[in-house]
């Protein structure tokens, strides 16, 4: 036996990037995070070979919990084959050897930009979505000093007075994507920028959901079977984007959360933006054994869990 | 290595790194030396900015990005973070600094005298237009006799800082003694290796010393200056007078792990300015009040504006554009030119959300004479 033989191969990097002690402060404060709902725990975050704003936040969770038995999907407003989706899993792969996938139901960790997959997410699965902006009372506080004390106190009368004023002005509730939701009861989070469409999956969810922005350097998270809330008032609901009379134009399919394509004469054709789902949808088609999972919306556009939208006329209410 | 879903985007990938990397031209050790040699204030601000001193390194990220400054510095600092802590070094305390040019605005004279220094300062802003016509401009040409008696670093011995130096007590000791400034806290400096550190836990607010001065230290020249500027220019509370200004070497002395002896590893370059704010005294309170900055590498204008910067957020009731939260998040280069350039990444999904609510609120919801939002009222959103 020689001394070579003993020693570990050289490596020019550590196994995930990340050296021991990044990665067991960020093991650290997701356990915090997670036995903290919604709570927005700071950590260092490191500067990754990946441009800040990109995508670091979910990379660093990522690249802090993979294993080598792990199999990765990555995505970027819902699609495998986006450069920023390609170059971030081309990363992960490099780094630490898992197996990466385009199919929802085969994933252990998905890292994901704007959005989660129409395929329900199953126990063990952990969803980990990259966060531009982890305050979700920028928009009434920049300043995050007097952000934090308002989280401390449960402060949020100004967002009710926003969602008020959006009312009044526009007779509705004007947030987009990252609409602002109530943990566990207690506290206010950003869901990232996921469209509305998505927010009811993270209630009462059967996987984890790890929450990271690495520019801003929070990390938060939904544990399963937690309550996840979107602000509304008792009598105007909380309502997702509509995408009734909206047909895939390569599936053919439904009541999924579409992309829209401007055609050149004027007008829209849409398809749906999870690409992994539509994969499965083709290969169904063609006669391939595929084994589609349950659907957070049916057909109809029912959510699965009745009582959880409750601004729809669709009778799950 | 495992299966990895390769799809179009990863090609269009590689052929868009490629094309960069031709534009810019062929990489070679020499081109790497000749940046390192003869771009040194190109070489320190990315090495600032970066907040690794790593002249070599600094230079090969130069060329490798073609010269993109924010590209360069993620370089830098990406590698830096995969690096361990070896060692902390010791304390560097003004008087000791090997000093090449040190400028006080405040006195005409000064304990140690003024040293002018390399600088463009009073140079001609003129093109050398000869240069393109072959003439060779040297230096020497221009007949002056530099001092040589004093001794020469041995550690930039073959750079464009072969300079003389000398060490010169601080300005600010002159005016602690004469009870102007408040005095330095007593007993010795703190444990390196207990800093608080920027780097290896997150900022809050109000943050540390030790966090405000390595983020300005690190933070965007270009940014520093434009929140400086505008404290300079009118914004601001105080009228400061740069107390004195500094470039030198600093010695980086260790102590042998074993035998606990000092030693030097090299010298860095380190540049340093001190302001000081006329207009502040409270009674019973020292009359001057000092602001700071100082990084590796020699930049004045970071270290002039960050000073400025450094007194302003000390100010118990700052212009909003100079809080310290204000100031640090937005000077951070790497996470304001990222989130920058991250605007190019599709947003569809976000856009569609909003869309959703804007034909919604232009149908249904809107009232007589109301118009269309032109933006969702949520800044948050769209990121």
């Amino acid at each position: 036996m020689t001394l070579a033989e003993l020693t570990h191969p050289r490596q020019d990097y550590s196994y995930g990037f990340l050296d021991a002690f990044a990665r067991r402060e960020l093991r650290r404060r997701i356990l915090k995070a997670i036995a903290i709902p919604g709570y927005q725990v700071p950590y260092a975050s490191r500067e990754l070979p990946i441009a800040r704003g990109w995508g670091t936040g979910g990379l660093q969770a990522t690249l802090s919990v993979a294993g080598p038995q792990d199999v990765v999907k990555v995505i970027d407003q819902g699609a495998d084959d986006s450069v920023n989706a390609a170059n971030l899993r081309r990363f992960i792969a490099r780094m630490t050897g898992v197996e990466t996938t385009t199919d929802t139901a085969r994933a252990t960790i998905i890292q994901s930009r704007h959005r989660v997959p129409e395929e329900r997410l199953a126990e063990g699965q952990l969803l980990v979505l990259q966060v531009p902006d982890p305050e979700p009372l920028r928009a009434v506080q920049p300043d995050s000093s007097q952000a934090r004390e308002m989280h401390a106190d449960a402060d949020y009368a100004q967002m009710w007075l926003s969602l008020y004023e959006q009312l009044v002005r526009f007779g509705r509730f004007m947030q987009g994507a990252s609409y602002p939701v109530i943990v566990n009861r207690r506290y206010l989070m950003s869901p990232s920028p996921i469209p509305r469409w998505d927010t009811p999956a993270l209630h009462q969810s059967a996987h984890l959901t790890i929450l990271s922005a690495g520019r801003e350097k929070r990390l938060y998270a939904v544990p399963p079977y937690t309550d996840v809330r979107p602000i509304e008032f008792d009598d105007v609901f909380f309502q997702v984007e509509d995408q009734a009379g909206r047909v895939c134009m390569i599936t053919g399919a439904a009541q999924k959360f579409m992309d829209e394509l401007p055609q050149p004469g004027g007008g829209s054709r849409f398809r749906i933006s999870d690409t992994g789902y539509v994969e499965k949808l083709l290969a169904a088609a063609r006669g391939e054994p595929t084994a589609i999972g349950p659907t957070y919306y049916d057909d109809q556009g029912r959510f699965w869990m009745p009582g959880v939208i409750r601004g729809r006329g669709d009778g799950d209410s | 290595m495992a299966y990895v879903a390769a799809r179009g985007g990863e090609r269009a990938i590689a052929a868009s790194e490629e094309l960069h990397g031709r534009l810019s031209g062929p990489l070679s050790g020499e081109l790497v030396r000749a940046i390192e040699r003869q771009l040194p204030y190109l070489v320190d601000r990315v090495m600032g900015e970066g907040s690794l001193y790593a002249p070599e390194l600094a230079a090969l990220a130069l060329a490798q990005t073609g010269g993109d400054l924010y590209e360069a510095v993620l370089l830098l600092r990406a590698y830096r973070s995969t690096q361990p802590r070896i060692a902390y070094a010791q304390p560097v305390r003004q008087g000791e600094l090997r000093t090449v040019r040190r400028i006080s605005a405040a006195f005409k004279d000064i304990p140690g005298g003024q040293i002018l220094g390399p600088s463009l300062d009073y140079s001609h802003r003129l093109l050398k237009l000869g240069v393109l016509d072959g003439q060779n401009v040297e230096l020497g040409m221009l007949n002056v006799e530099l001092p040589s008696e004093q001794e020469t670093s041995s550690a930039d011995e073959h750079s464009a800082f072969n300079i003389q130096h000398s060490t010169l007590p601080a300005v600010a000791d002159w005016q602690r003694a004469e009870g102007l400034l408040e005095p330095l806290p007593a007993g010795e400096p703190a444990d390196p290796a207990g800093l608080p550190d920027v780097t290896r836990e997150p900022i809050s607010f109000p943050a540390p010393r030790a966090h405000r001065l390595q983020s300005l230290a690190r933070a965007d020249t270009g940014g520093v200056l434009a929140l400086g500027y505008a404290s300079m220019r009118g914004y601001g509370m105080s009228h400061p007078t740069v107390n004195e200004l500094r470039l030198g070497y600093a010695e980086l002395t260790l102590r042998h792990p074993v035998t606990g002896v000092a030693f030097s590893a090299g010298r860095v370059r380190v540049s340093q300015a001190e302001v000081v704010d006329t207009g502040a005294g409270k009674p019973g309170e020292s009359p001057l009040r000092l602001g700071f900055t100082a990084t590796i590498g020699w930049n004045e204008v970071k270290t002039i504006a960050g000073a400025m910067l450094d007194l302003e957020m000390s100010a118990p009731d700052p212009h909003p554009a100079h809080r310290e939260e204000f100031v640090l998040y937005h000077t951070e280069p790497v996470e304001s030119s990222g989130f920058c350039i991250h605007y190019k990444l599709p947003h569809y999904v976000t856009f569609g959300s909003a869309l959703d609510n804007l034909r919604k609120a232009a149908g249904e919801g809107r009232r007589e004479g109301e118009t269309l939002p032109e933006a969702t009222p949520s800044a948050g959103e769209a990121k």
